[in-house]
């Protein structure tokens, strides 16, 4: 009997640590690989609003082909709840050019031919504020741990569609 | 001989014969004086045969007068003879008590097409009786199959020994039967675990590794054959009603409502058996309020059975079913910001709002005939034909998606024993699957196949040697030609048997990985007409042995499978498409042990299983040698039960460790699965009652990505027979 019991309390202790809470977390977590830092949302948020994802490129995109060349997949998204949101992004290791917000519209499912009608630049990350270039010079190195305070902002007063950027179509086939 | 005699003559030549012809009939029987069921009874040096009914009765007509020797033999007791003198124009009875072979090792019938001894089988067989069944208490078939050794579930995909992974229900890597007939989707090419009820199926054989030698297509990884009760003598009844309900989120800031969910259902079976017809029809209706938000199932079936025996050794079976399922679609959990997520990085018992209101109509069915034969004692064939029905419609807040299935099957199979240590089988095998579907298209896939395989007894030994050609076609372009052989080898060897096998498995693309057009996440899902079959080399060797008079047996398998141009989806960065591929070559291999132990303490019975798997996708372009996505290293189970006189008590534990690798969500956090359940059960006369505790920890994991695993529930079945 008693080594029944021994078992049955050797097997609940066992079957302890399944999934429990996890605070959304307000610092690059333990044993994460990626970048994290904080999101502040400017402006109202759009009727039409879907979602918002956060995506990183290696390289500034070339072409409206390359815009799906981002990181990760799929990519996490940004919550409207409040102002300011702390992201965690897991990154492969490596030098990332272009971190950024990207606003997508509600619609129909997107392809590269209406991309330019649903998805809008946010915002992106920046070395600093005074940073002017067109799409920032922030650029993050990713090395096995995660990369913190990669900080930036989400101006839905101030977003850029596709064309902004790559104003011929050149889809690459 | 007069004119008038000679016309009569011409006439009724039987009648004249009649003059010298006798009755025999009789009974076969057991030790225990029950009759044995379709055990054969002939005239040695004579083709005349027949076969017992259910009661164990036999009858041979016109048997010549005179002295002839009469035997009866039946699987799983050994034959008896007995020499008899026919008197002419009358009746002689001859009862046979047959004796039933010593620690016999159960009969199977799915690893070779044909019933054999397990322990002549050349590849591992995993057996889930009707009495594990009940006495488990489970509710579905895929929670009883999900039991068997070296068997996982995930999300209602299956793997033996880690075959499918993961690729949300499309293209299954093992067969699933009913009866023997193939029963796997026509279009995606899963399996509709809710085809039958639990309650309908006698037992489950799950053959492991590739069995395309005898199955062809999808039985890569290994074959799940349901095979149903059979219709008892008279009029019988069965009602069962089960009840329970689901634990609450074992943390508050996790709960999303406000009362218990409940699961509940009936079902009731009504028979009627006297030979030459018997027939069973079912219906069943079952609601669950789920253990998630938007988690509700409402499900209906009727199923139907039904045999006519045409002749003493020919016999015909009808059977049927039909389920409709509407359920709605938890397909992701809520991560922060995506619900009410109350400062929590992911709520799991939650759904992101995105998929709020999604739900899915899923209607299924068969249909199949089987006429078997036994003409002699050497021969004997069976043809059946079969229609799978599929048809599904997803409400989707971003668009509604159908599907319309149907596979059309059709097999003629013959068993010959030429000697008594030879038997081969042959067959062909023809399948028509076509689908209409907004996101599949309107395709058409036709299989054609060939098969044999034959078994010989060299001393202690019996080889086996077997291959099937598979003729594919989509849409009715070229064909494309498979061939799978297998090899095997079982040895007796004092109270052990040692087996051997290598075999070849394949998986045609299903119409649905060939010719899928949709969105995943935002991102299109291209087709790829060009798709080739899967194809895998599956090596095991095994050995089985009896301890303490047989009341421990252990079984254990080393297995290896090679396995390329396994389909998988790949995102394409140029394209920003993703698209099925026939891309990865995969290394799996492992072990499997299995112990059981009967009666080894008064009125306890236990079993241990365990499988090692090291399962890799080998290094191909740029790409490294890695782990497979959700795949187990190890997967154990452990199970006791205590019986006393009418009620017992069991536990089972299963383990399965932390996936070494996942698809899309690499970073979400994930755990072993450790998961125990308890179950009692209570006999008295024609009610039976059943208890089932499961996840009684209420151990919170997740085997699919973003996808809560079930937390705790009680159910009570109770079930009335008559």
């Amino acid at each position: 009997m008693r080594l029944c019991v021994a078992a049955l309390a050797a097997l609940v202790v066992a079957c302890n640590g399944g999934l429990g809470p996890a605070p959304a977390p307000t610092s690059c977590p333990k044993n994460f690989t990626g970048i994290c830092g904080t999101v502040k949302i400017r402006g109202a948020i759009p009727d039409s609003t879907d979602v918002v994802y956060l995506v990183a490129y290696h390289t500034f995109p070339q072409s409206r082909g390359d815009l799906f060349n981002f990181v990760p997949f799929p990519p996490p998204t940004v919550s409207l709840a409040d102002t300011t949101y702390f992201y965690t992004l897991p990154l492969p290791n490596g030098r990332y050019e272009w971190v950024l917000a990207v606003w997508k519209k509600q619609g129909p499912m997107l392809t590269i031919a209406n991309a330019d009608s649903l998805l809008r630049e946010a915002g992106y990350y920046k070395r600093s504020d005074a940073d002017t270039s067109r799409f920032g010079a922030g650029i993050v190195v990713v090395n096995s741990i995660g990369t913190d305070s990669i900080d930036f902002v989400v101006d839905f007063t101030n977003m850029h569609p596709v064309s902004f950027y790559f104003p011929a179509v050149t889809v690459r086939r | 001989m007069s004119r008038r005699c000679l016309l009569l003559f011409v006439l009724f030549p039987a009648g004249l014969q009649a003059q010298a012809t006798g009755i025999v009939y009789g009974a076969v029987r057991d030790t225990t004086g029950h009759g044995v069921r379709s055990a054969s009874v002939s005239i040695t040096g004579s083709r005349l045969r027949t076969n017992t009914g259910s009661t164990g009765a036999y009858r041979l007509e016109v048997v010549p007068a005179g002295p002839i020797t009469l035997e009866a033999a039946a699987l799983g007791f050994q034959p008896e003879s007995v020499a008899v003198n026919v008197t002419p124009n009358d009746s002689t009875r001859v009862d046979f008590t047959l004796r039933a072979v010593q620690n016999l090792a159960p009969i199977v019938v799915t690893a070779g097409k044909r019933q054999q001894s397990l322990q002549d089988v050349v590849t591992s067989v995993a057996l889930m009786t009707d009495s594990a069944i009940a006495r488990r208490a489970v509710n579905s078939i895929d929670e009883a199959v999900d039991r068997a050794p070296g068997v996982q579930f995930l999300n209602g995909q299956a793997n033996i020994r880690g075959s499918t992974g993961y690729v949300q229900g499309l293209g299954s890597r093992v067969l699933l039967l009913v009866d023997g007939v193939p029963a796997n989707q026509g279009d995606r090419g899963g399996i509709n675990w809710d085809l039958l009820p639990a309650d309908a199926v006698e037992r489950v054989e799950v053959v492991k590794g590739a069995g395309s030698a005898l199955y062809g297509s999808a039985a890569l990884g290994g074959v799940v054959n349901l095979i149903t009760r059979d219709v008892p003598d008279d009029a019988h009844a069965r009602v069962r009603v089960i009840g329970g309900g689901f634990a609450g989120p074992p943390h508050d800031v996790w709960k999303f409502r406000d009362y218990t969910g409940i699961e509940g259902g009936v079902d009731v079976t009504a028979s009627w058996g006297r030979d030459p017809f018997r027939g069973a029809v079912a219906a069943g209706t079952r609601h669950s309020d789920g253990y998630r938000q938007q988690d509700q199932r409402d499900h209906w079936q009727v199923a139907g059975k039904g045999q006519y025996r045409l002749d003493p050794v020919t016999r015909l079976d009808v059977s049927g079913a039909w389920a409709s399922d509407q359920y709605e679609v938890p397909l992701s959990w809520c991560l922060r910001g995506r619900c009410d997520d109350r400062g929590q990085a992911y709520q799991p018992f939650m759904v992101d709002t995105s998929g709020l209101g999604d739900h899915t109509r899923s209607d299924k069915g068969y249909l199949t005939a089987v006429v078997s034969r036994d003409p002699s004692p050497t021969v004997s064939w069976l043809a059946r034909a079969s229609w799978l029905r599929t048809d599904f419609t997803d409400f989707q807040r971003a668009g509604n998606d159908f599907g319309k299935a149907n596979r059309f099957g059709g097999e003629l199979r013959g068993v010959i024993r030429s000697d008594p240590r030879q038997v081969v089988t042959v067959g062909g095998e023809v399948a028509f699957s076509d689908v209409t579907s907004d996101i599949f298209g309107v395709h058409t896939q036709a299989e054609y196949a060939a098969y044999g395989e034959g078994e010989h007894r060299l001393g202690a030994a019996r080889l086996t040697t077997g291959a099937r050609i598979d003729f594919l076609a989509v849409d009715g372009g070229g064909l494309t030609a498979v061939v799978s052989p297998r090899l095997g080898a079982v040895l007796a060897a004092g109270r052990g048997v040692w087996r051997a096998s290598l075999g070849r498995g394949f998986r045609a693309p299903s119409l649905a990985e060939r010719f899928v057009s949709t969105f995943v996440s935002g991102i299109r899902v291209i087709p790829d007409p060009s798709l080739r079959p899967e194809e895998a080399w599956t090596a095991e060797v095994g050995h089985a042995r009896g301890f303490a008079d047989d009341r421990v047996r252990v079984d254990a398998a080393l297995f290896w499978t090679e396995a390329r141009r396994l389909i998988e989806p790949v995102f394409i960065d140029t394209l920003a498409q993703i698209q099925f591929q026939n891309l990865a070559r995969a290394r799996l291999a492992g072990l499997d042990l299995s112990l059981s132990a009967a009666s080894l303490m008064p009125r306890l019975s236990a079993t241990f299983a365990y499988t090692f798997l090291y399962a890799r996708e080998l290094a191909h372009d740029t790409t490294p040698t890695r782990p497979l996505p959700f795949r187990p290293r190890h997967l154990l189970t452990l199970d006791a039960d205590y019986a006393l006189g009418a009620a017992s008590v069991g536990a089972a534990f299963r383990y399965s460790s932390r996936f070494e690798r996942v698809e899309l969500y690499e970073t979400d956090p994930r755990v072993a699965a450790k998961v125990v359940d308890l179950h009692a059960g209570w006999t008295r006369g024609p009610l039976a009652a059943h208890l089932l505790v499961s996840n009684a920890l209420n151990y919170i994991y997740t085997l699919v990505p973003r996808t809560l695993a079930p937390v705790r529930k009680v159910t009570v079945a109770v079930t009335w027979t008559y």
